[in-house]
Protein backbone atom coordinates (compact mmCIF):
# COMPACT_ATOMS: atom_id res chain seq x y z
CA UNK A 1 0.00 0.00 0.00
CA UNK A 2 1.44 3.63 -0.79
CA UNK A 3 1.79 5.66 2.12
CA UNK A 4 0.47 8.68 0.89
CA UNK A 5 -2.44 8.76 -1.10
CA UNK A 6 -2.62 9.81 -4.91
CA UNK A 7 -4.60 13.03 -3.98
CA UNK A 8 -2.14 14.06 -1.82
CA UNK A 9 0.65 14.07 -4.18
CA UNK A 10 -0.46 14.22 -7.64
CA UNK A 11 -1.09 18.18 -7.82
CA UNK A 12 2.62 18.75 -6.95
CA UNK A 13 3.96 15.63 -8.83
CA UNK A 14 2.30 16.93 -12.24
CA UNK A 15 2.72 20.71 -11.93
CA UNK A 16 6.28 20.96 -12.29
CA UNK A 17 6.15 24.66 -14.26
CA UNK A 18 8.63 26.95 -13.62
CA UNK A 19 10.05 30.06 -15.34
CA UNK A 20 12.80 30.14 -18.02
CA UNK A 21 15.90 32.05 -17.44
CA UNK A 22 18.57 30.67 -19.95
CA UNK A 23 16.28 30.56 -22.97
CA UNK A 24 13.43 32.93 -24.05
CA UNK A 25 9.70 31.25 -23.99
CA UNK A 26 9.36 31.35 -27.93
CA UNK A 27 13.39 29.60 -27.81
CA UNK A 28 11.64 26.87 -25.75
CA UNK A 29 8.38 26.89 -27.71
CA UNK A 30 8.54 27.94 -30.77
CA UNK A 31 5.22 29.13 -32.90
CA UNK A 32 5.70 26.62 -34.89
CA UNK A 33 5.65 23.76 -32.39
CA UNK A 34 3.28 25.20 -30.05
CA UNK A 35 1.19 28.61 -31.68
CA UNK A 36 0.13 30.45 -28.39
CA UNK A 37 -2.45 32.58 -30.20
CA UNK A 38 -1.00 35.64 -28.44
CA UNK A 39 -1.52 34.39 -24.86
CA UNK A 40 1.75 34.89 -23.66
CA UNK A 41 3.70 35.29 -20.65
CA UNK A 42 3.38 31.04 -20.73
CA UNK A 43 1.96 31.19 -16.96
CA UNK A 44 -1.35 32.17 -18.58
CA UNK A 45 -0.90 28.72 -19.31
CA UNK A 46 -0.59 26.87 -16.60
CA UNK A 47 -4.03 26.84 -15.05
CA UNK A 48 -4.31 24.05 -17.54
CA UNK A 49 -6.21 21.24 -15.47
CA UNK A 50 -7.27 17.96 -17.11
CA UNK A 51 -10.33 16.05 -16.16
CA UNK A 52 -8.88 12.71 -15.76
CA UNK A 53 -6.57 12.07 -13.20
CA UNK A 54 -3.92 9.31 -13.32
CA UNK A 55 -0.47 8.66 -12.12
CA UNK A 56 2.42 6.93 -14.44
CA UNK A 57 2.29 3.80 -11.70
CA UNK A 58 -1.89 3.15 -12.57
CA UNK A 59 -1.00 4.24 -16.21
CA UNK A 60 1.16 1.43 -16.45
CA UNK A 61 -0.93 -1.07 -14.50
CA UNK A 62 -3.91 -0.29 -15.94
CA UNK A 63 -2.45 -0.78 -20.23
CA UNK A 64 -0.66 -3.73 -18.92
CA UNK A 65 -4.44 -5.32 -18.11
CA UNK A 66 -6.03 -4.24 -20.77
CA UNK A 67 -2.90 -5.67 -22.96
CA UNK A 68 -2.95 -8.80 -21.65
CA UNK A 69 -6.71 -9.15 -22.05
CA UNK A 70 -7.03 -7.99 -25.52
CA UNK A 71 -4.27 -10.12 -26.66
CA UNK A 72 -5.25 -13.59 -25.52
CA UNK A 73 -8.95 -12.92 -26.63
CA UNK A 74 -6.56 -12.56 -30.19
CA UNK A 75 -4.37 -15.56 -29.57
CA UNK A 76 -7.63 -17.90 -28.28
CA UNK A 77 -9.88 -16.74 -31.69
CA UNK A 78 -6.53 -16.87 -34.38
CA UNK A 79 -7.31 -20.31 -33.53
CA UNK A 80 -10.58 -20.36 -34.24
CA UNK A 81 -12.90 -20.37 -37.51
CA UNK A 82 -14.48 -17.26 -36.57
CA UNK A 83 -12.80 -14.39 -39.26
CA UNK A 84 -14.14 -17.31 -42.22
CA UNK A 85 -17.57 -17.26 -40.49
CA UNK A 86 -18.05 -13.04 -40.73
CA UNK A 87 -20.38 -11.70 -42.70
CA UNK A 88 -18.20 -10.21 -46.70
CA UNK A 89 -19.10 -7.03 -45.73
CA UNK A 90 -17.91 -7.11 -42.36
CA UNK A 91 -14.77 -8.16 -43.30
CA UNK A 92 -14.62 -5.14 -45.63
CA UNK A 93 -15.09 -2.98 -43.22
CA UNK A 94 -12.40 -4.56 -40.93
CA UNK A 95 -9.60 -4.21 -44.05
CA UNK A 96 -10.50 -0.89 -44.98
CA UNK A 97 -10.40 0.26 -41.25
CA UNK A 98 -6.85 -1.05 -40.47
CA UNK A 99 -6.14 0.17 -43.67
CA UNK A 100 -6.83 3.83 -42.65
CA UNK A 101 -6.22 3.63 -39.15
CA UNK A 102 -3.18 1.53 -37.95
CA UNK A 103 -0.30 3.36 -39.43
CA UNK A 104 -2.14 7.11 -38.51
CA UNK A 105 -2.23 5.73 -34.94
CA UNK A 106 1.44 5.88 -34.72
CA UNK A 107 1.51 9.07 -36.26
CA UNK A 108 -1.12 10.35 -34.05
CA UNK A 109 2.01 9.09 -31.35
CA UNK A 110 3.51 11.69 -33.10
CA UNK A 111 1.17 14.73 -32.39
CA UNK A 112 1.11 13.66 -28.70
CA UNK A 113 4.15 13.48 -28.03
CA UNK A 114 4.60 16.88 -29.83
CA UNK A 115 1.89 17.89 -26.93
CA UNK A 116 4.08 16.15 -24.45
CA UNK A 117 6.87 18.33 -25.02
CA UNK A 118 5.66 22.03 -26.78
CA UNK A 119 2.40 22.01 -24.57
CA UNK A 120 2.63 24.48 -22.27
CA UNK A 121 2.16 23.69 -19.10
CA UNK A 122 2.93 20.74 -17.24
CA UNK A 123 -0.11 18.75 -16.56
CA UNK A 124 -0.63 19.24 -20.06
CA UNK A 125 2.84 17.49 -20.90
CA UNK A 126 2.36 14.87 -18.66
CA UNK A 127 -1.27 13.73 -19.88
CA UNK A 128 -0.13 14.04 -23.28
CA UNK A 129 3.02 11.55 -22.74
CA UNK A 130 0.33 8.95 -21.71
CA UNK A 131 -1.27 10.10 -24.98
CA UNK A 132 2.29 8.89 -26.79
CA UNK A 133 2.10 6.15 -25.11
CA UNK A 134 -1.34 5.19 -25.58
CA UNK A 135 -0.96 5.85 -29.55
CA UNK A 136 1.84 3.76 -29.77
CA UNK A 137 0.17 0.84 -28.33
CA UNK A 138 -2.64 1.47 -30.83
CA UNK A 139 -0.15 1.60 -33.83
CA UNK A 140 1.29 -1.69 -32.52
CA UNK A 141 -1.99 -3.56 -31.98
CA UNK A 142 -3.68 -2.77 -34.78
CA UNK A 143 -0.58 -3.90 -36.79
CA UNK A 144 -0.77 -7.19 -35.00
CA UNK A 145 -4.14 -8.01 -34.98
CA UNK A 146 -4.11 -7.53 -38.61
CA UNK A 147 -1.18 -9.50 -39.17
CA UNK A 148 -2.43 -12.76 -37.43
CA UNK A 149 -5.06 -12.92 -40.17
CA UNK A 150 -3.17 -12.52 -43.27
CA UNK A 151 -3.45 -16.27 -43.57
CA UNK A 152 -6.98 -15.82 -44.05
CA UNK A 153 -6.93 -12.74 -46.00
CA UNK A 154 -3.54 -11.66 -47.51
CA UNK A 155 -5.05 -7.54 -47.68
CA UNK A 156 -4.54 -7.49 -44.16
CA UNK A 157 -0.78 -6.45 -44.71
CA UNK A 158 -2.55 -3.19 -46.36
CA UNK A 159 -2.88 -2.16 -42.02
CA UNK A 160 0.98 -1.43 -42.51
CA UNK A 161 0.79 -0.87 -46.39
CA UNK A 162 -2.11 1.62 -47.15
CA UNK A 163 -0.27 4.72 -45.78
CA UNK A 164 2.61 3.88 -47.51
CA UNK A 165 1.63 3.86 -51.05
CA UNK A 166 -0.31 6.63 -53.48
CA UNK A 167 -3.38 4.51 -53.04
CA UNK A 168 -6.17 7.68 -53.39
CA UNK A 169 -7.79 6.73 -50.02
CA UNK A 170 -4.68 6.64 -48.40
CA UNK A 171 -3.79 10.21 -49.78
CA UNK A 172 -7.04 11.08 -48.42
CA UNK A 173 -6.22 9.89 -44.86
CA UNK A 174 -2.58 11.58 -44.63
CA UNK A 175 -3.74 14.84 -46.25
CA UNK A 176 -6.32 14.89 -43.04
CA UNK A 177 -3.54 13.68 -40.66
CA UNK A 178 -0.92 15.34 -41.32
CA UNK A 179 -2.96 18.57 -41.32
CA UNK A 180 -4.47 17.52 -37.81
CA UNK A 181 -1.23 16.05 -35.96
CA UNK A 182 1.32 14.78 -37.99
CA UNK A 183 2.60 18.54 -38.80
CA UNK A 184 0.63 20.76 -36.48
CA UNK A 185 1.64 22.24 -33.56
CA UNK A 186 0.83 21.20 -29.78
CA UNK A 187 -1.97 23.88 -29.28
CA UNK A 188 -3.74 23.69 -32.22
CA UNK A 189 -3.31 19.42 -32.20
CA UNK A 190 -4.83 19.61 -28.91
CA UNK A 191 -8.08 21.48 -30.14
CA UNK A 192 -8.09 19.82 -33.71
CA UNK A 193 -7.24 16.18 -32.50
CA UNK A 194 -8.08 15.47 -29.30
CA UNK A 195 -11.12 18.12 -28.73
CA UNK A 196 -12.73 18.10 -32.35
CA UNK A 197 -11.65 14.45 -34.14
CA UNK A 198 -11.00 12.07 -31.05
CA UNK A 199 -13.98 13.88 -28.41
CA UNK A 200 -16.29 14.81 -31.37
CA UNK A 201 -15.77 11.35 -33.79
CA UNK A 202 -13.91 8.77 -32.80
CA UNK A 203 -14.61 7.68 -29.13
CA UNK A 204 -18.16 7.57 -30.43
CA UNK A 205 -17.53 5.92 -32.99
CA UNK A 206 -15.28 3.28 -31.03
CA UNK A 207 -18.29 3.00 -28.63
CA UNK A 208 -20.76 2.39 -31.64
CA UNK A 209 -18.23 0.07 -33.67
CA UNK A 210 -17.48 -2.08 -30.59
CA UNK A 211 -21.46 -2.79 -30.18
CA UNK A 212 -21.34 -3.59 -33.67
CA UNK A 213 -18.61 -6.04 -33.39
CA UNK A 214 -19.83 -8.11 -30.83
CA UNK A 215 -23.12 -7.99 -32.81
CA UNK A 216 -21.70 -9.56 -35.72
CA UNK A 217 -19.77 -11.70 -33.68
CA UNK A 218 -16.23 -10.37 -34.03
CA UNK A 219 -15.23 -10.99 -30.92
CA UNK A 220 -11.71 -10.10 -32.00
CA UNK A 221 -12.29 -6.80 -33.43
CA UNK A 222 -14.62 -5.97 -30.51
CA UNK A 223 -12.21 -6.29 -27.82
CA UNK A 224 -9.38 -4.39 -29.60
CA UNK A 225 -11.97 -1.60 -30.31
CA UNK A 226 -13.07 -1.45 -26.77
CA UNK A 227 -9.64 -1.27 -25.33
CA UNK A 228 -8.67 1.51 -27.88
CA UNK A 229 -11.58 3.40 -26.86
CA UNK A 230 -11.05 3.51 -22.77
CA UNK A 231 -7.50 5.34 -24.01
CA UNK A 232 -9.33 7.84 -26.54
CA UNK A 233 -11.74 8.81 -23.88
CA UNK A 234 -8.76 9.65 -21.58
CA UNK A 235 -6.56 11.24 -23.76
CA UNK A 236 -9.05 13.41 -25.80
CA UNK A 237 -9.57 15.40 -22.48
CA UNK A 238 -6.47 17.61 -23.62
CA UNK A 239 -9.00 19.11 -25.79
CA UNK A 240 -11.26 20.90 -23.28
CA UNK A 241 -9.09 22.75 -20.82
CA UNK A 242 -6.94 23.57 -23.59
CA UNK A 243 -10.29 25.22 -24.91
CA UNK A 244 -10.97 26.63 -21.76
CA UNK A 245 -7.78 28.58 -21.66
CA UNK A 246 -8.16 30.55 -25.08
CA UNK A 247 -11.68 31.31 -24.37
CA UNK A 248 -10.76 32.54 -20.84
CA UNK A 249 -7.90 34.99 -23.14
CA UNK A 250 -10.19 36.00 -25.65
CA UNK A 251 -9.73 34.23 -28.15
CA UNK A 252 -12.91 32.25 -28.44
CA UNK A 253 -12.24 33.32 -32.29
CA UNK A 254 -9.06 31.06 -32.80
CA UNK A 255 -10.88 28.20 -30.77
CA UNK A 256 -14.05 28.54 -33.50
CA UNK A 257 -12.03 28.52 -36.40
CA UNK A 258 -10.00 25.73 -35.40
CA UNK A 259 -12.94 23.61 -34.79
CA UNK A 260 -14.29 24.79 -37.49
CA UNK A 261 -11.53 23.67 -39.83
CA UNK A 262 -11.18 20.47 -38.46
CA UNK A 263 -15.05 19.39 -37.76
CA UNK A 264 -15.50 19.65 -41.57
CA UNK A 265 -12.49 17.48 -42.77
CA UNK A 266 -13.26 14.54 -40.16
CA UNK A 267 -16.79 14.66 -41.45
CA UNK A 268 -16.05 13.95 -45.29
CA UNK A 269 -13.29 11.38 -44.17
CA UNK A 270 -15.62 10.10 -41.65
CA UNK A 271 -18.43 10.12 -43.72
CA UNK A 272 -16.44 7.85 -46.22
CA UNK A 273 -14.79 5.30 -43.68
CA UNK A 274 -18.40 5.12 -41.48
CA UNK A 275 -20.75 5.84 -43.46
CA UNK A 276 -20.01 3.22 -46.04
CA UNK A 277 -19.25 0.64 -43.36
CA UNK A 278 -22.62 1.72 -41.07
CA UNK A 279 -25.06 1.69 -44.54
CA UNK A 280 -23.72 -0.74 -46.44
CA UNK A 281 -21.05 -3.07 -44.56
CA UNK A 282 -22.97 -3.86 -41.76
CA UNK A 283 -25.38 -7.10 -42.56
CA UNK A 284 -29.08 -5.63 -42.53
CA UNK A 285 -29.61 -7.91 -39.48
CA UNK A 286 -27.45 -6.38 -37.18
CA UNK A 287 -27.58 -2.90 -37.96
CA UNK A 288 -29.13 -0.97 -35.05
CA UNK A 289 -29.04 2.52 -36.47
CA UNK A 290 -28.49 4.41 -39.97
CA UNK A 291 -25.38 6.21 -40.10
CA UNK A 292 -27.48 9.38 -40.32
CA UNK A 293 -29.14 8.47 -37.03
CA UNK A 294 -25.69 8.00 -35.61
CA UNK A 295 -24.75 11.40 -36.57
CA UNK A 296 -27.84 12.61 -35.14
CA UNK A 297 -27.97 11.21 -32.01
CA UNK A 298 -24.11 10.88 -31.05
CA UNK A 299 -22.00 13.51 -33.04
CA UNK A 300 -24.40 16.30 -33.45
CA UNK A 301 -25.42 16.22 -29.95
CA UNK A 302 -22.58 16.05 -28.47
CA UNK A 303 -21.02 19.03 -30.81
CA UNK A 304 -23.86 21.22 -29.79
CA UNK A 305 -23.50 20.75 -26.37
CA UNK A 306 -19.79 21.00 -26.72
CA UNK A 307 -20.21 24.68 -28.19
CA UNK A 308 -22.97 25.74 -26.25
CA UNK A 309 -21.03 24.35 -23.05
CA UNK A 310 -17.22 26.37 -23.79
CA UNK A 311 -19.62 29.58 -25.37
CA UNK A 312 -18.79 28.48 -29.17
CA UNK A 313 -21.22 28.42 -31.95
CA UNK A 314 -22.32 25.72 -34.07
CA UNK A 315 -19.96 26.16 -37.85
CA UNK A 316 -20.85 28.68 -40.23
CA UNK A 317 -21.74 25.88 -42.27
CA UNK A 318 -23.39 24.07 -40.03
CA UNK A 319 -27.37 24.57 -41.37
CA UNK A 320 -26.40 25.33 -44.84
CA UNK A 321 -23.85 22.36 -45.69
CA UNK A 322 -23.13 19.98 -43.32
CA UNK A 323 -26.81 18.60 -42.18
CA UNK A 324 -27.75 18.47 -45.64
CA UNK A 325 -24.62 16.48 -46.70
CA UNK A 326 -25.96 13.84 -43.82
CA UNK A 327 -28.82 12.91 -46.50
CA UNK A 328 -26.95 12.47 -49.25
CA UNK A 329 -22.81 12.33 -48.97
CA UNK A 330 -21.81 9.26 -48.14
CA UNK A 331 -24.42 7.61 -50.59
CA UNK A 332 -22.55 8.80 -53.16
CA UNK A 333 -19.16 8.21 -52.12
CA UNK A 334 -20.34 4.77 -51.50
CA UNK A 335 -21.72 4.54 -55.30
CA UNK A 336 -17.96 6.12 -55.96
CA UNK A 337 -16.03 3.55 -53.57
CA UNK A 338 -18.46 0.63 -55.27
CA UNK A 339 -17.80 1.79 -58.98
CA UNK A 340 -14.02 2.40 -59.04
CA UNK A 341 -13.50 -0.82 -56.63
CA UNK A 342 -10.69 -1.61 -58.41
CA UNK A 343 -9.11 1.53 -56.53
CA UNK A 344 -9.50 0.51 -52.86
CA UNK A 345 -7.87 -2.40 -51.19
CA UNK A 346 -10.94 -3.84 -49.73
CA UNK A 347 -13.96 -5.50 -51.34
CA UNK A 348 -16.67 -2.72 -51.89
CA UNK A 349 -20.25 -4.26 -50.69
CA UNK A 350 -22.48 -3.32 -52.70
CA UNK A 351 -25.38 -3.39 -49.98
CA UNK A 352 -28.06 -3.00 -52.28
CA UNK A 353 -30.16 -6.22 -52.28
CA UNK A 354 -34.17 -5.76 -52.02
CA UNK A 355 -34.09 -5.94 -48.19
CA UNK A 356 -31.01 -3.56 -48.20
CA UNK A 357 -32.78 -1.04 -50.18
CA UNK A 358 -36.35 -1.36 -48.09
CA UNK A 359 -34.22 -0.38 -45.07
CA UNK A 360 -32.30 2.40 -47.28
CA UNK A 361 -35.46 3.83 -48.49
CA UNK A 362 -37.11 3.47 -44.59
CA UNK A 363 -33.96 5.65 -43.67
CA UNK A 364 -33.69 8.19 -45.77
CA UNK A 365 -37.01 8.57 -47.33
CA UNK A 366 -36.39 9.35 -51.27
CA UNK A 367 -33.10 7.03 -51.39
CA UNK A 368 -34.86 4.89 -54.16
CA UNK A 369 -35.69 7.71 -56.77
CA UNK A 370 -32.20 9.77 -56.13
CA UNK A 371 -29.43 6.43 -55.67
CA UNK A 372 -31.70 4.00 -56.48
CA UNK A 373 -31.52 4.81 -59.79
CA UNK A 374 -27.82 4.39 -60.40
CA UNK A 375 -28.12 0.80 -59.07
CA UNK A 376 -30.47 -0.19 -61.24
CA UNK A 377 -28.80 1.04 -64.04
CA UNK A 378 -25.84 -0.85 -62.76
CA UNK A 379 -27.79 -4.63 -61.91
CA UNK A 380 -29.09 -4.31 -65.47
CA UNK A 381 -25.45 -4.23 -66.67
CA UNK A 382 -24.58 -6.62 -64.10
CA UNK A 383 -27.65 -9.23 -65.45
CA UNK A 384 -27.08 -8.50 -68.62
CA UNK A 385 -23.49 -10.12 -68.56
CA UNK A 386 -22.04 -6.53 -68.79
CA UNK A 387 -19.79 -6.41 -66.31
CA UNK A 388 -17.01 -4.35 -68.14
CA UNK A 389 -19.84 -1.38 -68.15
CA UNK A 390 -19.93 -0.95 -63.86
CA UNK A 391 -16.20 -0.74 -64.30
CA UNK A 392 -14.56 2.80 -64.73
CA UNK A 393 -12.49 3.78 -67.61
CA UNK A 394 -11.56 7.32 -66.11
CA UNK A 395 -11.51 9.08 -63.18
CA UNK A 396 -13.53 11.35 -60.85
CA UNK A 397 -12.21 14.72 -60.10
CA UNK A 398 -10.62 14.81 -56.47
CA UNK A 399 -11.05 17.65 -53.91
CA UNK A 400 -7.85 19.49 -53.59
CA UNK A 401 -9.04 19.55 -49.84
CA UNK A 402 -10.32 16.35 -48.76
CA UNK A 403 -8.73 14.61 -51.25
CA UNK A 404 -11.82 12.46 -52.20
CA UNK A 405 -13.56 12.44 -55.06
CA UNK A 406 -15.40 15.52 -56.07
CA UNK A 407 -20.03 14.24 -55.67
CA UNK A 408 -21.49 17.48 -56.44
CA UNK A 409 -24.30 15.84 -58.93
CA UNK A 410 -25.50 13.82 -56.49
CA UNK A 411 -26.36 16.69 -53.52
CA UNK A 412 -27.93 18.56 -56.61
CA UNK A 413 -29.98 15.86 -58.10
CA UNK A 414 -31.03 14.88 -54.11
CA UNK A 415 -32.22 18.25 -54.03
CA UNK A 416 -29.27 20.02 -51.61
CA UNK A 417 -26.81 21.55 -53.98
CA UNK A 418 -27.89 24.72 -56.10
CA UNK A 419 -25.63 23.39 -58.99
CA UNK A 420 -24.22 19.96 -59.86
CA UNK A 421 -20.55 22.00 -60.23
CA UNK A 422 -17.62 21.84 -58.09
CA UNK A 423 -16.55 24.78 -56.48
CA UNK A 424 -13.48 26.32 -58.38
CA UNK A 425 -10.67 28.57 -57.32
CA UNK A 426 -7.61 30.32 -58.42
CA UNK A 427 -4.76 30.92 -55.90
CA UNK A 428 -1.63 31.92 -57.86
CA UNK A 429 -2.15 31.18 -61.09
CA UNK A 430 -3.28 27.61 -60.12
CA UNK A 431 -6.85 26.09 -60.21
CA UNK A 432 -7.79 24.39 -57.61
CA UNK A 433 -10.85 21.90 -57.54
CA UNK A 434 -13.45 21.71 -54.24
CA UNK A 435 -16.00 19.78 -53.65
CA UNK A 436 -17.92 21.88 -51.64
CA UNK A 437 -18.08 25.57 -50.19
CA UNK A 438 -16.30 24.72 -46.58
CA UNK A 439 -13.63 22.89 -47.89
CA UNK A 440 -12.72 25.74 -50.40
CA UNK A 441 -12.84 27.75 -47.26
CA UNK A 442 -10.49 25.58 -45.26
CA UNK A 443 -7.69 26.29 -48.24
CA UNK A 444 -8.55 30.05 -47.67
CA UNK A 445 -7.80 30.42 -44.20
CA UNK A 446 -4.44 28.89 -44.68
CA UNK A 447 -3.57 28.86 -48.53
CA UNK A 448 0.44 28.77 -48.15
CA UNK A 449 0.09 25.03 -45.79
CA UNK A 450 -2.30 23.79 -48.55
CA UNK A 451 -0.97 25.13 -51.70
CA UNK A 452 1.73 22.83 -52.85
CA UNK A 453 -0.36 19.96 -52.39
CA UNK A 454 -1.24 18.23 -56.06
CA UNK A 455 -4.32 15.51 -55.96
CA UNK A 456 -4.35 12.37 -57.70
CA UNK A 457 -6.10 13.97 -60.63
CA UNK A 458 -3.07 16.71 -60.47
CA UNK A 459 -0.75 14.31 -60.62
CA UNK A 460 -2.04 12.06 -63.26
CA UNK A 461 -2.26 15.49 -65.83
CA UNK A 462 1.18 16.34 -64.70
CA UNK A 463 2.88 12.86 -65.73
CA UNK A 464 3.47 11.61 -62.73
CA UNK A 465 1.73 8.18 -63.19
CA UNK A 466 2.64 6.51 -66.05
CA UNK A 467 1.03 4.96 -68.34
CA UNK A 468 -1.50 7.52 -68.06
CA UNK A 469 -4.39 4.97 -67.77
CA UNK A 470 -6.35 3.01 -65.54
CA UNK A 471 -4.11 0.29 -65.07
CA UNK A 472 -0.82 2.33 -64.74
CA UNK A 473 -3.13 4.54 -62.49
CA UNK A 474 -3.61 1.19 -60.16
CA UNK A 475 0.11 0.19 -60.46
CA UNK A 476 0.68 3.47 -59.10
CA UNK A 477 -1.25 3.75 -56.44
CA UNK A 478 0.33 0.38 -55.00
CA UNK A 479 -2.73 -2.20 -56.24
CA UNK A 480 -1.88 -5.57 -58.18
CA UNK A 481 -4.68 -7.62 -59.58
CA UNK A 482 -4.56 -9.65 -56.24
CA UNK A 483 -5.23 -6.50 -54.00
CA UNK A 484 -7.67 -4.76 -56.40
CA UNK A 485 -11.21 -4.34 -54.72
CA UNK A 486 -13.76 -6.72 -56.56
CA UNK A 487 -17.54 -6.75 -55.41
CA UNK A 488 -17.84 -7.99 -51.69
CA UNK A 489 -20.22 -10.84 -52.77
CA UNK A 490 -19.85 -11.70 -56.53
CA UNK A 491 -22.81 -9.35 -57.40
CA UNK A 492 -25.20 -11.91 -55.23
CA UNK A 493 -27.25 -8.46 -54.72
CA UNK A 494 -27.97 -7.96 -58.51
CA UNK A 495 -29.70 -11.43 -58.99
CA UNK A 496 -31.52 -11.27 -55.58
CA UNK A 497 -35.06 -11.53 -56.49
CA UNK A 498 -34.21 -11.65 -59.99
CA UNK A 499 -34.17 -15.62 -61.98
CA UNK A 500 -30.78 -16.64 -62.76
CA UNK A 501 -29.31 -15.88 -65.74
CA UNK A 502 -29.22 -18.93 -68.37
CA UNK A 503 -31.85 -20.82 -65.49
CA UNK A 504 -34.91 -20.64 -67.59
CA UNK A 505 -32.82 -21.84 -70.71
CA UNK A 506 -31.84 -25.08 -69.06
CA UNK B 1 -5.17 18.15 -82.75
CA UNK B 2 -4.24 17.97 -78.88
CA UNK B 3 -5.49 16.25 -75.95
CA UNK B 4 -7.38 18.38 -73.47
CA UNK B 5 -8.68 17.83 -70.12
CA UNK B 6 -12.05 18.87 -69.03
CA UNK B 7 -14.52 18.04 -66.35
CA UNK B 8 -17.27 16.43 -67.14
CA UNK B 9 -21.00 16.30 -66.05
CA UNK B 10 -23.33 13.91 -67.39
CA UNK B 11 -26.97 15.16 -66.62
CA UNK B 12 -28.20 12.77 -63.37
CA UNK B 13 -25.09 11.58 -62.69
CA UNK B 14 -23.66 11.78 -59.24
CA UNK B 15 -20.09 12.72 -59.97
CA UNK B 16 -17.80 14.91 -62.11
CA UNK B 17 -15.24 13.18 -63.75
CA UNK B 18 -11.94 13.99 -65.81
CA UNK B 19 -12.72 13.18 -69.48
CA UNK B 20 -10.06 14.15 -71.96
CA UNK B 21 -11.40 15.25 -75.35
CA UNK B 22 -9.41 17.05 -78.19
CA UNK B 23 -9.54 20.34 -79.12
CA UNK B 24 -10.48 19.99 -82.47
CA UNK B 25 -13.56 17.85 -81.42
CA UNK B 26 -17.05 19.93 -81.99
CA UNK B 27 -19.59 20.00 -78.63
CA UNK B 28 -21.20 16.98 -80.24
CA UNK B 29 -18.45 15.02 -79.97
CA UNK B 30 -17.28 16.33 -76.52
CA UNK B 31 -20.88 15.34 -75.35
CA UNK B 32 -20.56 11.95 -76.67
CA UNK B 33 -17.07 11.60 -74.77
CA UNK B 34 -18.94 12.79 -71.51
CA UNK B 35 -22.21 10.46 -72.49
CA UNK B 36 -19.72 7.37 -72.65
CA UNK B 37 -18.97 7.54 -68.78
CA UNK B 38 -22.24 7.44 -67.96
CA UNK B 39 -25.12 6.43 -69.90
CA UNK B 40 -26.22 3.07 -69.67
CA UNK B 41 -23.76 3.07 -67.33
CA UNK B 42 -24.93 4.94 -64.11
CA UNK B 43 -28.23 6.49 -65.59
CA UNK B 44 -30.13 5.44 -68.05
CA UNK B 45 -29.35 7.45 -72.04
CA UNK B 46 -30.95 10.68 -71.85
CA UNK B 47 -33.57 10.60 -75.03
CA UNK B 48 -33.00 14.23 -76.81
CA UNK B 49 -30.24 15.64 -78.38
CA UNK B 50 -27.48 16.46 -75.98
CA UNK B 51 -26.13 19.80 -75.72
CA UNK B 52 -23.02 21.11 -73.92
CA UNK B 53 -23.51 23.92 -71.07
CA UNK B 54 -20.56 25.40 -70.03
CA UNK B 55 -20.84 28.36 -66.98
CA UNK B 56 -24.77 28.48 -67.93
CA UNK B 57 -24.64 28.68 -71.32
CA UNK B 58 -25.67 26.37 -74.08
CA UNK B 59 -22.81 26.06 -76.39
CA UNK B 60 -22.81 25.86 -80.30
CA UNK B 61 -22.97 22.60 -81.41
CA UNK B 62 -20.00 22.70 -83.74
CA UNK B 63 -17.95 24.79 -81.38
CA UNK B 64 -14.65 23.56 -79.79
CA UNK B 65 -13.23 24.26 -76.48
CA UNK B 66 -10.62 26.52 -78.77
CA UNK B 67 -14.09 28.33 -80.35
CA UNK B 68 -15.58 28.96 -76.90
CA UNK B 69 -12.95 29.21 -74.80
CA UNK B 70 -13.33 26.66 -72.58
CA UNK B 71 -9.60 26.13 -70.48
CA UNK B 72 -8.05 22.79 -69.15
CA UNK B 73 -10.22 21.35 -66.84
CA UNK B 74 -12.98 23.79 -67.73
CA UNK B 75 -16.41 22.29 -66.09
CA UNK B 76 -19.07 20.82 -68.68
CA UNK B 77 -22.47 19.60 -68.39
CA UNK B 78 -23.60 17.29 -71.00
CA UNK B 79 -27.54 18.07 -70.94
CA UNK B 80 -30.44 16.51 -73.08
CA UNK B 81 -32.57 19.55 -74.87
FE1 LIG C 1 -5.45 6.25 -30.85
FE1 LIG D 1 -13.60 18.35 -50.22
Amino acid sequence: MPALRRSDWYDLARDLNWNLSYVTEDEAFPEVMSNNYGITPNEKWWGWDEPYKVSYREYVHNQHGKDASVYSVNSVIARSRMFEELDPGWKSAIVAHYGAIAVPEYLAGLGESRMGRFGRAAAWRNMALFGTLDETRHGQIQTYFPYTLLDKEPRMDWAHKALHTNEWGAIAARHLFDDMFTANDAVSTAIQLTFTFETGFTNLQFLGMAADAMEVGDLDFGALISSIQTDESRHAQQGEPTVKILVENGYADVAQRLVDHMFWRSWHVFALLTGLSMDYYTPLEHRSHSFKEFMQEWIVKQFLDQFRDFGLEPSWYWESHFLPELDWYHHALHLGVWFWRPTVWWNPDAGVSPAEREWLEEKYPGWNDTFGVYWDTIGDNLRRGEETKTLPETFPMVCNMCQIPVVTPAGFRAGKLESPEPQIHIHEGRQYVFCSEPCKWVFQLNPARFAGHTSVVDRFLGGEIQPPTIPGALEWMGLSPEEMGQDATNYAWAFEGFEAPGAAAS
Amino acid sequence: MALFPIQGIYQDDFVVLLVPIDTEDPMTVVAEKIAHHAAGVRVPPASGELRIKYQGELLDPEATVVDAGVPPLGVLQAVAE
